[in-house]
C-alpha cells in the first residue's frame, strides 16, 4: 500500500467518524429538525472549497512570477477539488433550502456568488482542457484563476443590497450549543483533511500526466546519438 | 515609445479596418434589432409592463452583442498572424491591449447607439441621459474584461465556446449594478446614485486588474 492509499483510507475513516458525530452526537435542532444536520458538511465543504481556490490563486500567482510548473500543477489540482467541494456545498444547500425555505433556490447574495464561483472554476477547468498543455495554457489559466478569486467577493458585494435570506455566521456569533460547535469543528477538520488528501493525489496525477507529455522541460535539446549510447532528451 | 500614442494608433488601426470592411457594426446592428424582435414576441409587452421588462432585454441584448464584438477583437490578428508581429515591436503589450480594448469598446458604443433608441422606439421606455450614463459606465469595465478574455481564448481551441463561459460570470457585477441603475432610470424603484457609484468602482477595479494581467496574456 503506498502513502496515497494510506492517506485516502485515513481521510475516508475521518469522514465516517464525522458522519457518526453529525448523526449520533450532535443534538437535533428544535426549530429546523433533522435538516439542520446538513449544516455541518455544507459549511465545511464551503470552507474547503475556498481553501482549494486559494491554492489556485497562489499557484497561479507563483507560476506567473517564477514559471515553476509545480505551482501550476498545484493550481490545477486545487481547481478540480475546489469545484467538487463547491458542488457539494451547492447541492447540500439546495436540499436544506427546500426543507427550510420551501424552495431549492433563491437569488440571494451568498447563493449567487457561490454559483458564480462554481461557473468560474468550471470554466478554468475547461480552459485547461481546451488549450494545448504547456506554458501558454498555464499562464492563461493563472490569469483566469486570479480573476475568478477577485470576482467572487465583488459579486457578493454587488448583490448584498438584495435582502439576504441565507443564515448569518453562527460560529463567530457564538450561537451554537457546545455539542453542535464540537461536531462542526470536527467535521470541518475532517473535510479539510479530505480536501488536502484529494489535492495531493490530484497533484501526483497531474505530475505523472505532465511527465508523460514532457511538459516541465522548457528547453528540450536532442543531442546527436553517441556510439553505443542511448539518445534522449537532455535538459 | 509613448504607450498612449501606441494605444491610440492600435485603436485607430482597428477602427480603420472596420471602417473599410464595414463587417461588424452592420451585422451587430441587425443582431440587435432581431434580438429586440425576439424580446417582443417572447414577452407579452404592453405600455404597463414595458418599464419592468425593457431593462432586462437591454442587458441581455447588450451582453450577447458584446460577446460577439469581443470574440471578433482578435479574429483578424489571428487570421493574419499579425499579433506576433505587433508584439515584436518595442511597444508595450499593455499599450497594444489598451488599443484593442479601446477599439472594441468604440464598436460596442456604436451598437449601443443603435440599441438604446431602438429600445425606446419599440417599447416606449424613456431614453434619458441617466440610462445612457449607466450603459456607458458598464461598457468601460465590460470592454476591459471582454478584451482580456478574448485575448486569452484567441489561443485556445473552441474559443467561441469558451469566451461566454469565462466572460459572463465576470460581467455579472456590471449587470447587477447596471441593471439596477437602468431599472431606476426607467422608473422602477431603486437607488440610481448607489448603482452608478458601484459601476464606477467596478470600472476602476477591473480596468486596473486587466491592465496588470494584460502583460501575462499577450507577452510571448
Amino acid at each position: 500500500m503506498n502513502r496515497f492509499e494510506k492517506a485516502s483510507i485515513g481521510a475516508v475513516a475521518l469522514m465516517l467518524l464525522a458522519g457518526a458525530a453529525i448523526f449520533f452526537y450532535a443534538p437535533t435542532d428544535w426549530l429546523q429538525g433533522p435538516a439542520q444536520r446538513i449544516f455541518y458538511l455544507h459549511v465545511s465543504s464551503a470552507i474547503a472549497a475556498y481553501g482549494c481556490f486559494a491554492v489556485v490563486l497562489l499557484g497561479g500567482a507563483i507560476f506567473l512570477r517564477t514559471e515553476n510548473y509545480a505551482a501550476d500543477r498545484w493550481a490545477r489540482a486545487g481547481a478540480l477539488v475546489g469545484v467538487v467541494f463547491t458542488t457539494v456545498t451547492l447541492v447540500m444547500g439546495m436540499l436544506w433550502a427546500k426543507k427550510v425555505w420551501g424552495a431549492f433556490w433563491v437569488w440571494d447574495a451568498r447563493l449567487t456568488s457561490t454559483l458564480v464561483l462554481w461557473i468560474i472554476y468550471a470554466g478554468y477547468l475547461l480552459v485547461r482542457r481546451l488549450s494545448e498543455p504547456g506554458r501558454q495554457s498555464a499562464r492563461l489559466a493563472a490569469v483566469v484563476g486570479i480573476f475568478g478569486f477577485v470576482d467572487v467577493p465583488v459579486v457578493h458585494f454587488s448583490v448584498t443590497w438584495w435582502v439576504t435570506q441565507h443564515p448569518g455566521p453562527v460560529i463567530v456569533n457564538d450561537a451554537l450549543p457546545p455539542q453542535m460547535l464540537a461536531t462542526f469543528l470536527f467535521t470541518m477538520f475532517c473535510t479539510l483533511v479530505l480536501a488536502a488528501v484529494m489535492i495531493a493525489i490530484r497533484f501526483r496525477i497531474e505530475t505523472l500526466m505532465d511527465a508523460k507529455q514532457l511538459i516541465p522541460g522548457p528547453v528540450q535539446v536532442v543531442i546527436a546519438r553517441e556510439p553505443g549510447g542511448v539518445a534522449g532528451p537532455v535538459q | 515609445m509613448n504607450p498612449f500614442r501606441v494605444a491610440i494608433a492600435v485603436a485607430r488601426k482597428d477602427l480603420r479596418s472596420e471602417w473599410r470592411t464595414r463587417e461588424m457594426v452592420p451585422a451587430l446592428a441587425q443582431f440587435i434589432v432581431l434580438a429586440l424582435l425576439i424580446g417582443n414576441f417572447a414577452f407579452q409587452i404592453d405600455f404597463r409592463n414595458a418599464p419592468s421588462i425593457a431593462p432586462g432585454i437591454l442587458w441581455l441584448v447588450l451582453v450577447f452583442a458584446g460577446l460577439v464584438a469581443f470574440g471578433r477583437t482578435f479574429a483578424a490578428e489571428r487570421e493574419q498572424s499579425s499579433l506576433e508581429a505587433m508584439l515584436m515591436t518595442p511597444a508595450s503589450p499593455v499599450a497594444i491591449f489598451a488599443g484593442k480594448a479601446l477599439a472594441a469598446s468604440a464598436l460596442l458604443i456604436l451598437c449601443e447607439a443603435v440599441l438604446l433608441p431602438a429600445l425606446s422606439l419599440f417599447f416606449g421606455t424613456p431614453f434619458s441621459a441617466d440610462v445612457v450614463i449607466a450603459v456607458l459606465l458598464a461598457t468601460v469595465g465590460m470592454a476591459a474584461l471582454g478584451c482580456l478574455f478574448a485575448a486569452i481564448v484567441a489561443r485556445v481551441r473552441a474559443r467561441e465556446l469558451l469566451l461566454p463561459l469565462l466572460t459572463l460570470p465576470l460581467w455579472i457585477p456590471f449587470i447587477v449594478a447596471g441593471g439596477q441603475a437602468v431599472q431606476s432610470a426607467m422608473g422602477l424603484p431603486g437607488r440610481y446614485d448607489e448603482a452608478v457609484g458601484l459601476l464606477i468602482d467596478f470600472d476602476i477595479l477591473f480596468v486596473v486588474l486587466t491592465s496588470l494581467a494584460a502583460r501575462f496574456v499577450l507577452d510571448e
